[in-house]
């Protein structure tokens, strides 16, 4: 019979994960919202970075506030456009909580519905679009609260709602942005058709590989 | 409460995220085209597996016979399947050894039909069945039912399924493949939580 310390680890191990699970969640409705500086406060003051799609590596707490507030937001006082949509749900969370239970690794499809500008980030006409992506991301738990330390979000595809991901892959990513550039170019940009598979963190349940 | 009654609490709430999990890494080994990842999540005692109208395919044997021409195979760049593992329901049976769960599996796909690559929506619906074998948890028995396999630009209300696609080399033809407009409902595997029936 199991003692009421290896209980409380086990216990524990499952709060963990339900803890990460919901940060990711939360992190998606909020950016769902454009609620770009509670985004920000969902990270560590020791994070890592930020990458997403095509826009680059954005290093450390000042990278990620750089990245949401001035790149994403468009600034501080900007207000969010007429119009602009941008939902993307957050799907089939596999969660790692790593030896010494303070860090985690967790992936997540992400399925995207926008109506957005796709000739420049912030400006042009709106257009509705389907989009599929994969995020790998890592957690560190600080004073008992699991926040991200790294986010990482790989684009397969976006496509206008008319046209189909096998017609038109990919609109609206322009590369890095050259007035608010990233500390590193992206790591992983090959969006549909380049037949890449993003790695996955998790090792097999059965095999242990 | 007792020790012994707390471990058999925290052991099932252990199961249903274990079992999540593995219906969850199926879909991304699947998606990633990690065949031999797949085979190895099904029990050597594993009674079946089931997709759309396929066929079924008989044990631990089928399983491979199922994948088993994927395996190693190159797939042009331009393929791919997305298949997402959404909304389940897991229901560990009394004695902690068996399991049941259903799953949603919305679809984006880019596959070749009529002579070149296609964007393809797909749904269906997973009622699958677990087992635990020395501490681990496997597919025991794989049902995946299609609710519809459309073009991007058609709709399933026009086009609802694109083609059908039995197997010669199945055990036994389909037991379910009722795809829209069927009206057909594939059944629920848990109790109503409420009245219990």
């Amino acid at each position: 019979m199991a003692s009421l310390e290896d209980l409380q680890l086990r216990i524990q191990r499952l709060e963990d994960i339900k803890q990460v699970e919901r940060l990711q969640k939360i992190y998606g409705y909020y950016r769902d919202n454009g609620d770009w500086e509670k985004v920000v406060d969902l990270f560590s003051d020791n994070a890592e970075s930020v990458e997403v799609a095509d826009h680059g590596v954005y290093r450390g707490k000042e990278g990620i506030r750089r990245y949401y507030i001035d790149l994403i937001k468009g600034g501080k006082g900007r207000k969010p456009r007429p119009g602009v949509m941008s939902i993307a749900l957050q799907l089939q969370g596999i969660i790692t909580i790593e030896p010494g239970n303070s860090e985690a690794k967790g992936r997540w499809y992400g399925l995207l519905m926008e109506a957005r500008p796709t000739l420049s980030l912030h400006e042009g006409p709106l257009r509705q679009t389907w989009g599929h992506g994969i995020y790998e991301n890592e957690f560190i738990k600080e004073d008992g609260v699991w926040k991200f330390k790294k986010l990482h979000f790989f684009m397969n595809f976006r496509t206008p709602f008319e046209d189909g991901w096998v017609k038109t892959p990919m609109v609206g990513q322009y590369g890095p942005d050259p007035n608010i550039p990233p500390d590193e170019p992206p790591t992983t940009w090959h969006p549909y058709p380049s037949g890449y598979s993003f790695p996955l963190h998790f090792r097999h349940p059965i095999t242990g590989k | 409460m007792t020790l012994e009654e707390l471990e058999k609490r925290v052991t099932l709430q252990e199961d249903i995220l274990e079992i999540e999990n593995l219906q969850k890494m199926y879909g991304y080994y699947f998606d990633n085209r990690m065949f031999e990842e797949v085979i190895d999540l099904f029990s050597e005692n594993a009674e079946s597996i089931e997709i759309t109208d396929h066929g079924v395919f008989k044990g631990k044997e089928g399983v491979r016979r199922m994948y088993g021409g994927m395996i190693g195979r190159s797939f042009p760049r331009e393929i791919f399947f997305e298949v997402m593992q959404a909304q389940g329901v897991v229901d560990v049976a009394p004695d902690g050894k068996t399991a049941k769960g259903r799953f949603y599996t919305p679809s984006f796909e880019a596959r070749p039909f009529g002579g070149y690559v296609r964007s393809t929506w797909q749904f269906g619906v997973y009622n699958n069945e677990y087992i635990k074998e020395e501490g681990k948890w496997y597919f025991k028995k794989f049902h995946w039912n299609l609710t519809y396999w459309t073009s991007f630009e058609r709709g399933f209300l026009k086009v609802p399924k694109l083609s059908d696609t039995p197997f010669s080399h199945a055990d036994a033809p389909a037991t379910a493949y009722h795809p829209y407009p069927s009206g057909y409902h594939v059944p629920y595997p848990f109790k109503h939580p409420v009245t219990g029936e």
